[in-house]
């Protein structure tokens, strides 16, 4: 069974003046258990209307999604899910405690479990200074904090997050960057929305990138990676002293070695050239063609 | 029922650390100390008077938790985006909206008991400073409470209903305060257009005052207040059918704020 299950999703609003604006046109997305899957997007994309169709906060105009093969109109499908909504708000007249038994009673966690697990997201979140304090007193990094420690309070199968770095100082990226990467080794699956492509880069094993509502790639970042390589940057010794930096193509590689065989000239490095995801995210928005690679 | 109850109790907690409730509450309560003295302001009818206050005083407060409350429920849970952190748990929005309304039910039930246990000293000290020739009647005095309590929690789930369907806290707040002020009238505007005056007004007329007294909650059903100031003989069976209609109005207006909100797309 699919982790998440996206057919045909379509969203349309009406705009002002009537005006049909185009959300989601025709989603179809499958992530399997285990997989961190990148959602990519400029501004205005579709990222988080997705999401929020996945969270059931808005309903779509077509299509059906699943989440563990529960609709996601059904609350039930949110049991084995914890979701960190962008720019997160919560009940701010409690401690960052009380929201989180709060939390834990809503996902049915036995008393001493709640305390337990509590106390364990408070530290690895670093919040535990601050835990007696009402969340109105909270500064926004300290919210996004929260709003990951709700999320791994009862250790969900899957893991929906929108924007999960967004507000975050150095150290708090670093530390959700490691958060992710244990959860990718404990076998969880993770459905994240980000701006920021070096994070899909070190993180995701796959990525799609969304624009204007439609899905215009799906790949393995691995492959983008590889696919990308567009020579190699080579540094040659001569006489045991650094001499040069030659850049060369791709297709070029093997004969420039041979070549090189011949003369007294030594390699030091070969240093693949490669386009990043960046570079690869660009190009799918400049060209606005669809790709998909599975 | 275990997120219901979790819900609940998350929305009597809020409303109990809400420094407006708080302030509203505490001034309430000053107010009884006050009634024995402001009940002597009456040259004879020191008891009566004291009841008047009490059951006053508990109204006022009542009309102000529920309006406050009623009107701010969902509309601010959606404008401060608690609902996208409370609806990504597992929580149906039915359970959302029922839960909402219990939390302030609960709260006005902890506030007339509340209140009417520091009424009932409040008279009988008034009461003993100039007897007066009317017995005080005790059950009479706490069914007109009672009473009061099952209309303020009528009124919150209209402002509640408002609450689901406004994008602002203008539109609540000033029509469940409308529909109180229409509620409570209505009785007399259909008694009064059943006499001589109505003879002079056209049939749409009629019809149209008529939908309109039906749609409209009748706030005047709850007001027991004379039988608890004068004694007069409780109306049991008048009690019953304005309970019952409490029930029903109260559930209509559930359904309407779950199916609205329903259908509400939130940010």
């Amino acid at each position: 069974m699919n982790a998440l299950e996206i057919t045909g999703l379509c969203k349309t609003y009406r705009g002002k003046r009537q005006k049909i604006v185009k959300a989601l046109s025709s989603l179809d997305l499958t992530i399997a258990p285990g997989e961190i899957f990148g959602f990519l997007g400029p501004n205005g994309a579709g990222k988080s209307t997705t999401i929020k169709i996945l969270m059931g906060l808005i309903q779509p105009t077509g299509g059906t999604a699943k989440i563990f093969g529960t609709p996601v109109i059904n609350s039930a499908s949110r049991q084995r899910l914890g979701y960190l909504p962008e720019n997160p708000s919560f009940l701010d007249f409690m401690t960052a405690r009380e929201y989180l038994a709060f939390v834990g009673r809503a996902f049915s966690m036995h008393k001493s479990d709640v305390k337990k697990e509590t106390d364990r997201v408070l530290e690895l979140l670093a919040l535990e200074g601050a835990a007696n304090r009402a969340i109105r007193h909270y500064s926004k990094g300290m919210i996004q904090r929260l709003g990951l420690a709700q999320v791994l309070l009862h250790d969900p199968d899957i893991y929906i997050l929108d924007e999960p770095m967004s507000g975050l100082d150095p150290i708090g990226r670093a530390l959700v960057k490691d958060i992710l990467r244990d959860l990718k080794s404990r076998g969880k699956t993770v459905f994240f929305s980000t701006h920021i492509t070096s994070d899909v880069e070190i993180i995701c094993d796959r990525v799609g990138i969304i624009v204007n509502g439609n899905l215009m790639a799906v790949d393995h970042v691995q492959s983008i990676l590889q696919s990308g390589i567009e020579g190699y940057v080579i540094q040659l010794v001569r006489d045991k002293m650094v001499t040069e930096e030659v850049f060369v193509e791709k297709e070029r590689l093997k004969s420039f070695i041979s070549d090189l065989s011949a003369s007294d000239v030594e390699i030091e490095r070969i240093e693949p050239k490669r386009k990043d995801i960046e570079k690869f995210f660009l190009d799918i928005v400049a060209k606005g063609e669809y790709v998909a690679v599975e | 029922m275990a997120t219901f109850v979790n819900l609940l109790s998350a929305n009597f907690r809020s409303i109990l650390r809400d420094r407006i409730f708080l302030a509203i509450l505490i001034v309430a309560l000053l107010f009884f100390l006050l009634v024995p003295s402001f009940s002597l302001f009456s040259m004879r009818q020191v008891q009566e008077l004291a009841v008047t206050l009490c059951l006053s005083t508990i109204s006022l407060l009542l009309l102000l938790v529920s309006v406050l409350q009623g009107a701010s429920s969902v509309w601010r849970d959606v404008e401060k985006r608690y609902t996208s952190s409370l609806l990504g748990l597992p929580v149906s929005r039915a359970t959302f909206v029922v839960a909402k309304f219990a939390g302030i039910a609960v709260t006005l039930v902890c506030c007339t008991m509340l209140l009417g246990a520091l009424a009932l000293p409040a008279i009988s000290i008034s009461a003993a400073q100039y007897p007066s020739d009317i017995p005080i009647h005790w059950m009479n005095i706490i069914g007109a409470i009672g009473m009061d309590c099952l209309k303020y929690i009528l009124l919150s789930a209209v402002a509640l209903f408002l609450s689901t369907v406004s994008t602002s806290f203008f539109f609540p707040f000033f029509g469940s305060v409308a529909i109180f002020f229409a509620g409570s009238a209505s009785q007399e505007v259909i008694e009064y257009i059943s006499g001589d005056y109505g003879k002079s007004l056209t049939p749409a007329a009629k019809l149209v005052i008529n939908i309109v007294y039906y749609l409209l909650p009748n706030f005047s059903a709850f007001n027991l207040k004379v039988a608890a100031i004068y004694g007069l003989p409780f109306p049991f069976k008048g009690a019953l059918y304005t309970f019952l209609y409490f029930i029903v109005y109260t559930s209509i207006l559930l359904c309407l704020s779950v199916w609205s909100f329903t259908r509400r797309e939130l940010p």
